[in-house]
C-alpha cells in the first residue's frame, strides 16, 4: 500500500452535534479508499446528522473531519471539490432540464465544458434519462428526480460519494440502476458511503458496515466481523443489526 | 350535530380551517396570546380610524342633495375598493382549483364535490366581506359619528360590493378555464388579478396626469373634464352612491343586485367546478425544449453560473415572474408623469424619485427572497466547491443587476434631462434595493420558491423592515431630488431601520 492509499477517504474523530439532546456523541469513523461503506442505525441514531456534517451541510459542535487528508472543517472548499452528496429528498431545479442541471453542476465544480458534456451524455444514457434529457424536471417522478440528482453527483467525478437513503421511493428497476452505477464507481476506485434502512442492500453491496446508535459507532467491520461481534453466526445482517442495537440499548 | 358530508358539516370544517389560517396569519405560527392580539387589534383600529378621519371627516354632512359631483366622487372611491376586492377574490377562486391540499381526499370520498365548492366560494365571499369591513368600517364609523347613523348604509353597500366580487371572480375564472384551459388559466388569472387590482387606480392616475397634470384621483373626479361627461343625478349609474348616502330604495337595489351577481354564477357553475379541479390535477408542463440553458451554463464562470441560474429560473416561471414584476405596473403613472413633464422636469422628478425608489426596494426584496431563501437545491449549492460568501455575493449581484436592468430605461430618460437627478435617483434605487436585499439575507429561511407569496407572513419583521426602509429611502430621494439637505433625515431613519433590523435578526 503506497502513501496515497494509506490516507483514508474519510476520517471522523470525536464528532459531536447536539440539538436538544446529543445527536452525534463523540463519533469516530474511518473509511478506506475505494470501499463501499454502509452506515446503519435505527431512526434518530445520528446517521444523517453525521453525513450532513461530513458533507459540509452542518457545522459540528466538536470533532474533526478529514476527507482524503483534507481538513474539511478548515478547508471546506477543497474537501467539497472531491465530494458529492445525494440526499433522500432529491433537491433539483424544477425549471431546468436534466441536461441543463448537469451543465450547471459541472460548471459549479469548474469542469471543462467538453468533458462535462461527454460525461453528462454518458450518465443520462446509463440512468435511462436520455429520452427526458430536454424536459424540465417539474413533471418528473420521485425516481426520475433521484436519478437526476445522482447524475449530478457523479458528473464531476468525485472521489467520495455520500448518499443518505438514496433508494427511498425508487422502484426496483430504478433502484437497480442506481446500485449498479454506484458499484461501477467503486470498481473505478471511488469511495461510497451510504446510509440505508434496506439491510439487504447493505448486505449485498457494502464491503464494510458501521452501526450507529445514539450518536455513537457501536460496531464496525465486514458482515462476518459483525456476526462475530454480535455472537450470531450464519445469520442475516438484519439479525446482526437487531442484536447489536438491542445489546447497546440494554447496556445503556 | 350535523351529518357528515352535509352542508353544515362541510361549512363547519371550512370555518375551522379558515379560523386556523387567520390565527396563523395573526400569530405567524407562534403561540396565540389573546392579550397581544387584542393590543395589535386595538392599535390597528385606532390607526385606521385616524387615517379615515383625515380622509372622510369633512364629508360627514354630505346628503343626497350633493348631486353629480358628490356621486362621482363616491362612485370613484367605491370602484377603487371594488376592484381591489375583485383582485383578491379572483386569486382566491383560482387557488380553489389549483391548490391540491385536501382536494384529492374529497374527490376520493363519497362527499359531493359540488357542495364543497359552493361552500368554498361562499367562504371567499365572506373573506371579501371581512376585507371590506377593514377598509370601510373605520370610514363609516367616522362619518356616522359626525353625520348620523344613516351613514351605516355605506357599510351595507361595501358588503354588497364584496359579495358581488366573489360572483364576478367565479365567472371570470370559469371564463378563463373554458377559453384558455387549465394549463394557462393559473397564470392568466394571476395576471388578470394584478391588472384588475391596479388598473383602475393606474388608469385614473394616467388619465389624470395626461389631462389635468395631477396624480390625485380626487382632483381628477372633481375636475370639469370628468363632471362634464357624467350623467345627471337621477341616473341609475349613481344607485350605489345614493345607497351610500342613505337612500333606502337604492340600498335595496344594490343589495339585491349583489346577491344576484353571487348566486346566479354559483348555481350555473357549481356543477363544473369539480371538473376544473380535476383538469388542473392532470396538467403537464412537459414537452421537450431545446436546452439553451445548458449552452449558457457551459460558457459561464461560477459567479455567472449562479446569476444566470437565478434569472433563468425566474424567466421560466411565469407565475413567479408575474408575482414579482406586477408591482411594476404601479410605475406606469410615474413613467407618464416623466413623459408629461419632460420639459419642466423639476416637479416631476420630485414625484418620480420616491416612486422609483420605493418600487426598486420592493422589487429587490422579492427577488432577494427568491435568490436567497427560495433556493430549490440548497444542498447542491452548500456542497459545491464555492464558499458561502461567494455564493451570496453572486446572488446579491444577480438581484441588483436585475433591478438596475428594469429601472435603466427610467434612468436613461432622466439622465438626458439632468445628470445630477439621475445620479440621485440611481443612488436611491441602489440604497433601497441594497437595504431590502440585506434584510432578506439577515432573515433568510429556506423555503420552496412556490411559497413566494407566504414570505410576507413567514417573517413579518422582515416585511415591515423592508417596507419602512423603502419608504425612508423614497422620502430621502424625494427631498434630494428637490435639492434639499433635509434628505439626510430620512436617510438616517433608513439606516436606523437597517441597524435595528440587523440587531434583531435571527442567529
Amino acid at each position: 500500500m503506497n502513501m496515497a492509499q494509506s490516507v483514508p477517504a474519510l476520517r471522523v474523530t470525536g464528532l459531536r452535534k447536539s440539538f436538544r439532546r446529543p445527536a452525534v456523541d463523540g463519533l469516530d469513523l474511518r473509511v478506506e479508499q475505494g470501499k463501499f461503506y454502509a452506515l446503519l442505525g435505527p431512526n434518530g441514531a445520528g446517521k444523517t446528522t453525521t453525513l450532513r456534517m461530513v458533507a459540509g451541510l452542518m457545522q459540528p459542535d466538536a470533532g474533526a473531519v478529514s476527507i482524503f487528508g483534507i481538513d474539511a472543517l478548515a478547508d471546506p472548499v477543497a474537501a467539497k471539490r472531491i465530494t458529492a452528496w445525494v440526499s433522500d429528498e432529491p433537491m433539483i431545479y424544477d425549471k431546468l432540464s436534466p441536461t441543463e442541471y448537469l451543465a450547471f453542476v459541472a460548471g459549479l465544480w469548474g469542469m471543462d465544458p467538453a468533458v462535462a458534456d461527454r460525461k453528462s451524455a454518458a450518465l443520462l444514457e446509463l440512468l435511462e434519462l436520455k429520452p427526458h434529457a430536454h424536459e424540465r424536471c417539474e413533471d418528473f417522478s420521485k425516481g426520475m428526480r433521484q436519478k437526476v440528482a445522482l447524475a449530478g453527483a457523479l458528473v464531476h467525478e468525485p472521489k467520495l460519494i455520500i448518499l443518505d437513503e438514496p433508494l427511498t421511493g425508487l422502484d426496483a428497476r430504478a433502484a437497480r440502476l442506481v446500485k449498479d452505477a454506484l458499484l461501477a464507481r467503486v470498481r473505478q476506485g471511488c469511495t461510497v458511503i451510504m446510509t440505508t434502512h434496506i439491510l439487504e442492500v447493505a448486505e449485498r453491496m457494502a464491503e464494510r458496515i458501521g452501526v450507529i446508535s445514539r450518536g455513537r459507532l457501536i460496531a464496525e467491520g465486514t458482515l462476518d466481523e459483525l456476526r462475530k461481534q454480535s455472537g450470531s453466526i450464519n445469520t442475516s445482517l438484519e439479525d446482526v443489526f437487531l442484536a447489536l442495537v438491542a445489546e447497546q440499548e440494554t447496556a445503556q | 350535530m350535523s351529518a357528515p358530508g352535509s352542508w353544515l358539516w362541510l361549512a363547519r370544517h371550512e370555518g375551522r380551517l379558515a379560523l386556523r389560517d387567520l390565527r396563523h396569519l395573526m400569530t405567524g405560527g407562534g403561540r396565540w396570546r389573546v392579550r397581544n392580539v387584542a393590543i395589535t387589534f386595538v392599535l390597528l383600529a385606532i390607526g385606521l380610524h385616524l387615517i379615515a378621519f383625515g380622509v372622510v371627516a369633512r364629508h360627514a354632512d354630505m346628503t343626497l342633495a350633493v348631486g353629480t359631483r358628490g356621486f362621482t366622487s363616491i362612485t370613484g372611491s367605491l370602484l377603487l375598493t371594488f376592484f381591489l376586492l375583485l383582485s383578491q377574490a379572483l386569486e382566491h377562486v383560482t387557488r380553489l382549483f389549483y391548490g391540491r391540499g385536501d382536494l384529492d381526499l374529497f374527490r376520493s370520498s363519497p362527499a359531493p364535490l359540488r357542495r364543497l365548492f359552493v361552500i368554498r366560494v361562499l367562504a371567499i365571499a365572506v373573506s371579501s366581506v371581512m376585507m371590506s369591513f377593514v377598509v370601510a368600517l373605520p370610514a363609516v364609523n367616522v362619518v356616522a359619528a359626525l353625520g348620523g347613523l344613516r351613514w351605516f348604509s355605506a357599510l351595507a353597500v361595501a358588503i354588497a360590493a364584496a359579495v358581488a366580487t366573489a360572483g364576478i371572480a367565479l365567472s371570470l375564472a370559469a371564463l378563463l378555464f373554458d377559453t384558455l384551459g387549465p394549463r394557462r388559466t393559473r397564470f392568466a388569472a394571476q395576471v388578470a388579478s394584478a391588472i384588475v387590482g391596479s388598473a383602475f387606480i393606474i388608469g385614473v392616475q394616467a388619465v389624470a396626469i395626461l389631462s389635468i397634470g395631477t396624480l390625485s384621483p380626487r382632483d381628477f373626479f372633481d375636475s370639469d373634464l370628468v363632471l362634464n361627461h357624467m350623467p345627471g343625478p337621477e341616473s341609475p349609474l349613481w344607485i350605489p352612491a345614493r345607497a351610500v348616502l342613505g337612500s333606502a330604495p337604492d340600498l335595496a337595489l344594490t343589495i339585491l343586485g349583489a346577491a344576484v351577481i353571487l348566486v346566479v354564477p354559483m348555481v350555473l357553475l357549481s356543477g363544473r367546478l369539480g371538473g376544473y379541479a380535476i383538469a388542473t390535477a392532470s396538467v403537464s408542463h412537459g414537452g421537450s425544449r431545446p436546452a439553451w440553458g445548458a449552452r449558457l451554463f457551459r460558457t459561464a464562470s461560477p459567479r455567472q453560473l449562479l446569476q444566470r441560474k437565478e434569472w433563468m429560473l425566474l424567466l421560466r416561471d411565469p407565475w413567479l415572474a408575474s408575482q414579482t414584476l406586477m408591482q411594476l405596473l404601479y410605475l406606469i403613472p410615474a413613467g407618464l408623469l416623466l413623459w408629461r413633464f419632460y420639459g419642466d422636469a423639476r416637479g416631476a422628478l420630485v414625484v418620480l424619485a420616491p416612486v422609483l425608489t420605493m418600487a426598486a426596494g420592493q422589487l429587490a426584496g422579492g427577488l432577494a427572497w427568491l435568490a436567497v431563501s427560495g433556493e430549490d437545491a440548497p444542498d447542491l449549492i452548500a456542497t459545491s466547491p464555492i464558499s458561502p460568501l461567494y455564493n451570496l455575493s453572486a446572488k446579491v449581484e444577480a438581484v441588483l443587476i436585475a433591478v438596475f436592468a428594469i429601472f435603466a430605461p427610467f434612468l436613461i430618460g432622466i439622465v438626458t434631462h439632468s445628470w445630477t437627478a439621475a445620479l440621485v435617483i440611481a443612488g436611491a434605487i441602489l440604497l433601497a434595493a441594497g437595504s431590502s436585499t440585506l434584510i432578506q439575507i439577515w432573515f433568510r429561511s429556506q423555503a420552496r420558491r412556490r411559497y413566494f407569496r407566504r414570505r410576507q407572513t413567514s417573517s413579518r419583521i422582515a416585511t415591515f423592515a423592508e417596507a419602512f426602509s423603502s419608504v425612508a429611502w423614497a422620502s430621502a430621494a424625494a427631498l434630494a431630488a428637490n435639492e434639499s439637505w433635509y434628505a439626510i433625515a430620512p436617510a438616517i431613519v433608513a439606516m436606523l431601520v437597517l441597524a435595528g433590523t440587523w440587531s434583531i435578526r435571527p442567529r
